[in-house]
């Protein structure tokens, strides 16, 4: 598995299950970037009860993410959702469509919920890019603080619309792990057959132009900025823009998922090597006779 | 094999076999121990001159030898920045392991990246040579690890990268199919 | 109370401690003259390498070298006279070399191949040729020329 799932698989198994057989259920998990999830019934076995908690919920609010879940999930959407929790649908397994393709579609979209969210502030820029397409000037730079000090910004100007990622290495591994892959991401586009992607730009230590004004970033070694610049073509119709979103917001994680990935196998390898030289090491030892010695009664001599 | 490595390593072999003339010598200073004298390095008579071997100025082997114990520190290639973190996590694994690997010390000599500590006990108890065998060996492959590491390391990052950009850029492919469903994976 | 009277390292001042000086005969000459001799002996080489003496440059510049304290600078041209003799010889001929030398000029010149290895900053100097010349020499010498390195408390 290279690429990451943009939905939930807990979700969609979970209440594919309780579609063949209700049961009543109340389990906790969590998703990507501190987002966790209450699935349970509190009424009856028919009636679930999805909430999600995400951290940075106030500043998607702001951005229009109430009026998107609306759209995706209806009447779904609680207007008071489970307290400690922000977002709540109430879904009636009753009322989910019998036959199996529209049924996995909706339990789908239910998986989505987050990606769903998230998207929020996308949608916003890549709509105002259309806006400014005629008027010209820069949109709002919007900023999503998605973990503890790592945020997204995005900004729609005339012909594109800018996102950037900044992101913090914890250690100095992730560090250079993370400088060899972003590189990579770098080059990459100079093969033929991915110079349509978004162009990539990186930079460690220094945030990019767009976003140096912005007050309180870190200045630091640990930390990388990472911009994606989508031109038109990358959002042109609604398909496309959603798998753009999907991809896009996943970027991060999918980062450091392969930057712990490699640590993973550098672990292996050196296990492997390590047990190579103990083996080498141990043809020195010299053998000891281990011969039982007899008395003369015939009993076996032992050492104490 | 590039032709400076080996009379290197033939340097280092014919080094460590002649300093590994050890005998059992308690401590004169301290009466009932019997430590390793080069650690402890207490009295002057019994420690001997220091060699280096050096292939440059990156690459180097510092032998300390005295008359119950021998020090061999090395000192590993590290070309970058990514080659310096292999080499840290490389020689941490290892020393972490110090117990199995019996001639290995927990901590390296300043200015060096791993360190062995032959005494006379492991002279006695292994055959010497094989010992040599072992570190020459070490010399050899721990550089050819590093470096299988580091191109791991960068195949990995390519096919990440183009993945994850193959992936986008089939957006436009998706268009042209006009499919419905929102996600998408290769 | 006082615990740091434990820290004193009482050794220190046995007076049957083993000084630097006792371990080896300190060298007759004075520094001066040391510094002297080994300039002298700079010129000699020169000339030897002119006429393609390889051997009996080694000779002059590694009979009688400076050793013990107080004679760096001595050692240090001592030193670089040799790496221009060991640059110059074409690697064939290095074992033919070798072997017309006495052996106490064979355990100084290895002592100079490890200094030469040793020193930090050492420039100009390519860690092959001097391999190249400790290879050969262990070859001819055998590891007892390492050995008596090790041991020799002259240090060059």
């Amino acid at each position: 598995m290279i690429l990451l799932e943009p939905h939930n698989v807990i979700i969609q198994q979970t209440i594919l299950e309780k579609l063949q057989k209700p049961t009543s259920l109340d389990v906790f998990f969590v998703d990507y970037d501190n987002v966790r999830f209450h699935l349970s019934t509190p009424e009856k076995k028919t009636i679930l009860l999805l909430s999600m908690s995400i951290p940075c919920w106030h500043e998607l609010e702001k951005y229009g993410a109430v009026e998107i879940l609306q759209r995706e999930y209806g009447t779904l959407v609680l207007s008071q959702p489970e307290p400690e929790y922000h977002v709540s649908l109430q879904i009636d397994l009753e009322q989910v469509p019998k036959d199996s393709e529209s049924q996995e579609a909706f339990v789908l979209s239910l998986a989505l919920l987050k990606r769903n969210a998230v998207a929020a502030p996308f949608e916003r820029a890549f709509s105002a890019q259309k806006d400014l397409e005629a008027s010209g000037g820069q949109g709002e730079l919007t900023q999503v603080s998605y973990r503890d000090q790592e945020q997204i910004f995005i900004q729609a100007a005339q012909d594109r619309v800018t996102v950037i990622f900044s992101t913090v290495f914890q250690e100095e591994t992730d560090r250079i792990f993370g400088k060899v892959f972003l590189q990579e991401f770098v080059d990459a586009r100079r093969q033929p057959s991915i110079q349509n992607a978004p162009q990539v730009l990186y930079s460690s230590r220094d945030p990019p132009l767009e976003i140096r004004h912005v007050p309180g970033l870190r200045n630091s070694e640990d930390i990388g900025y990472v911009t994606f610049v989508l031109f038109p073509r990358h959002f042109a119709n609604k398909t496309v823009a959603s798998a753009a979103i999907s991809h896009i917001q996943l970027f991060r994680d999918y980062l450091h998922y392969h930057i712990k990935c490699s640590k993973a196998y550098m672990h292996s390898r050196m296990r492997h090597r390590v047990s190579e030289f103990q083996k080498v090491l141990n043809r020195a030892k010299t053998e000891v006779a281990t011969t039982d010695r007899k008395t003369v009664s015939g009993r076996t001599m032992v050492n104490r | 094999m590039s032709n400076s490595l080996r009379p290197y390593l033939a340097a280092v072999r014919s080094t460590l076999t002649a300093a590994l003339t050890l005998e059992n010598f308690a401590s004169q200073v301290v009466e009932r121990h019997n430590k390793p004298e080069i650690e402890s390095s207490t009295s002057k008579e019994v420690l001997l001159n220091p060699l280096t071997i050096s292939r440059n100025e990156n690459e180097r082997v510092l032998i300390e030898p005295s008359v119950n114990s021998i020090r061999l520190s090395i000192k590993i290639k590290q070309a970058d920045e990514i080659e310096r973190i292999l080499c840290n996590k490389f020689t941490r694994f290892m020393m972490q392991r110090a117990e199995s690997f019996i001639v290995l010390r927990r901590k390296p000599v300043t200015g060096y990246d791993i360190s062995f500590l032959i005494t006379n006990t492991h002279t006695e108890t292994m055959l010497k040579h094989k010992i040599v065998d072992f570190i020459i060996q070490f010399m050899e492959e721990v550089d050819k690890e590093i470096s299988e590491m580091k191109l791991s390391l960068n195949a990995r990052a390519r096919i990440v990268a183009e993945s994850y950009l193959t992936a986008v850029r089939s957006i436009s492919l998706l268009r042209c199919l006009q499919l419905k469903s929102p996600q998408f994976n290769t | 109370m006082e615990v740091n009277f434990r820290k004193i390292n009482v050794d220190q001042y046995d007076e049957d401690v083993i000084q630097e000086s006792e371990l080896y005969e300190a060298d007759p000459r004075e520094p001066a003259e040391v510094l002297e001799e080994a300039k002298q002996r700079q010129v000699a080489v020169r000339g030897l390498l002119s006429k393609n003496d390889i051997a009996g440059a080694l000779t002059t510049i590694l009979d009688n070298a400076p050793y013990g304290p107080n004679v760096e600078s001595a050692k240090e041209i001592t030193l670089q006279t040799l790496l221009t003799i060991l640059n110059s010889t074409k690697s064939t001929e290095i074992s033919v070399i070798i072997k017309s030398l006495s052996m106490d000029t064979q355990d100084t010149l290895m002592k100079y191949i490890y200094k030469g290895m040793g020193m930090p900053g050492w420039g100009d100097v390519s860690g092959s040729v001097l391999l190249g010349w400790h290879e050969k020499l262990t070859e001819v010498a055998g590891v007892g020329c390492i050995v008596r390195t090790m041991t020799d408390r002259r240090i060059v």
